[in-house]
């Protein structure tokens, strides 16, 4: 089995344009949750999204969208090129030594709603006759294999909240396999469009107030978009060209509940975070800092406190665990992507960024998270929980990187 | 000008029966939702003509965790609705 490194990171969030912007604003609190509007909608009830500002999405989509591309796929390009550019790779890093696998819950939400809202309104037969290639589910990482030639495999996993974490699960496997020397990993979603906002207004699991997760108060997510993509390596490839090691993956798990399509099963989260640290090699007293998948619901947050409860035992008290998810918003299938580059930054900077908006500890899952200050702390180990609808659950752990 | 709680009270109780599809006469404020084999699914219904009717929000959230019976969920159905109805005022 190869060793898996991190050379370069990327991120498009609510919180701006770039990894560092991201890292930056999770470490010190600043949420990037704005003011939302929808003109289609008549009434709207929850007026708050985790969006891109207007001058971000002017310089991702440009003053003239692309004919052949929705912002999904802009958004996983804007990620792609800071992460390469960031690792230093040139055409020669390209072509089948590497692949692609960017998830995406949704894949392009915005031309089938406005094709649906013309169709609806005007009856018109005159709908963009590029709807079939924008909306398809794997368009960015099909673009992003485009964009820098490469042609190992491109994988497009749509697993909801799970897509960002299992797809760099899956780039990490294929480079431990050795089917690949590198992959560009993660996830993108852009789903804040009026039809798909209003069916989330109507599954009645968006707070119309501020999103508090484990907090006695709380009472549901806020939504987000963007992407975020690594480049992962095999560490003798990073080593050959002589590429800045961020951090090396360690351990990834994923398995499913094959219970219920929405409500979360403990034991199956359990079972994930463990299946993670075996292939880490790691017990969790070696982990220093979660950043839980903590949506702020009710159903998450009690499942997946009681599945900590269940790995981690004792050890819970010496593990900090946060949601940085009332900062960038839940992106959905970006989601696992961006809060691993988030666990990285931890990592990075030693210091495990907040749950924002946290006012009291829930006597029901009795869960005291890092809240509202950053806490700077030793940290060798991190881990990234996913938990989506579905019953589909992903586990990331990643470690300071240590030569031999 | 808020709606009267006693017309609003049966109001809700017609929506919760009509929405949860459960016969009228079954319904009695101190039976469980259990019982009457309203499930989460059907809880999302009623939410949403609450929604239409009334226009108040009400997350499938903490305080849903806490409804046992069907007056539990008018009570909060009804904190709700005067509170949506105040913030409108």
């Amino acid at each position: 089995m190869n060793r898996v490194v991190v050379t370069g990171l990327g991120a498009v969030s609510a919180c701006g344009l770039g990894a560092d912007v991201l890292i930056d604003a999770t470490q010190a609190g600043t949420s990037g949750v704005k003011p939302i509007h929808f003109e289609d909608l008549d009434a709207q009830r929850v007026k708050t999204a985790a969006r891109l500002s207007e001058a971000d999405l002017v310089e991702v989509l440009g003053e003239k969208p692309h004919r052949m591309r929705e912002p999904v796929a802009e958004y996983a390009l804007t990620a792609a090129r800071e992460a390469v550019a960031q690792a230093g790779l040139t055409e020669e890093h390209f072509g089948e030594s590497c692949g692609v696998s960017i998830g995406s819950g949704f894949g392009g939400g915005q031309t089938l709603n406005i094709n649906y809202l013309k169709l609806g309104r005007e009856g018109s037969m005159r709908l963009d006759p590029m709807s079939v290639p924008k909306i398809m589910n794997n368009a960015a990482a099909s673009w992003v294999s485009m964009e820098f030639g490469a042609t190992g495999p491109a994988l497009c996993l749509a697993t909801a909240c799970s897509s960002g974490s299992q797809s760099i699960g899956m780039g990490y496997q294929m480079i431990a396999s050795g089917q690949v020397d590198r992959c560009l990993a993660g996830g993108s979603e852009a789903c804040l469009e009026s039809g798909v906002f209003r069916v989330w207004e109507l599954l009645r699991v968006m707070t119309a107030e501020r999103n508090r997760p484990f907090s006695k108060d709380r009472n549901g997510m806020i939504l987000g978009e963007g992407a975020g993509i690594m480049v992962l390596e095999s560490l003798d490839s990073a080593q050959a060209r002589g590429a800045t090691i961020f951090c090396e993956l360690v351990g990834f798990g994923t398995n499913s509940d094959a219970g219920d399509l929405l409500r979360p099963d403990p034991k199956r989260a359990a079972s994930c975070m463990r299946v993670a640290l075996n292939s880490a090699g790691m017990t969790p007293a070696g982990i220093g800092y979660l950043n839980a998948h903590g949506t702020g619901t009710v159903a998450n947050d009690v499942n997946e406190v009681t599945a900590l409860r269940d790995v981690f035992g004792a050890d819970l008290d010496g593990l900090d665990v946060s949601s940085t998810k009332p900062i960038h918003g839940h992106a959905l299938g970006a989601a696992g992507a961006l809060e691993m580059i988030v666990a990285i930054g931890a990592l990075q900077r030693q210091s495990v960024p907040p749950t924002i908006n946290f006012t009291e500890v829930d006597s029901k899952i009795g869960l005291d998270p890092v809240a509202n200050e950053a806490k700077p702390k030793f940290l060798n180990a991190v881990m990234s929980n996913s938990l989506a609808f579905g019953g589909i659950n992903a586990t990331l752990i990643a470690k300071a990187y240590a030569p031999d | 000008m808020s709606t009267n709680r006693k017309t609003l009270t049966k109001e809700l109780l017609e929506l919760v029966a009509q929405e949860g599809m459960v016969e009228p006469s079954e319904i009695t404020p101190e039976r469980p939702l259990e019982e009457l084999d309203i499930q989460s699914a059907d809880f999302v219904m009623i939410l949403m003509a609450i929604e239409e009717k009334y226009g108040a929000y009400v997350s499938v959230d903490n305080e849903l965790t806490d409804v046992v019976t069907v007056q539990d969920l008018l009570n909060l159905a009804i904190s709700k609705i005067e509170a949506h109805q105040a913030a409108e005022a």
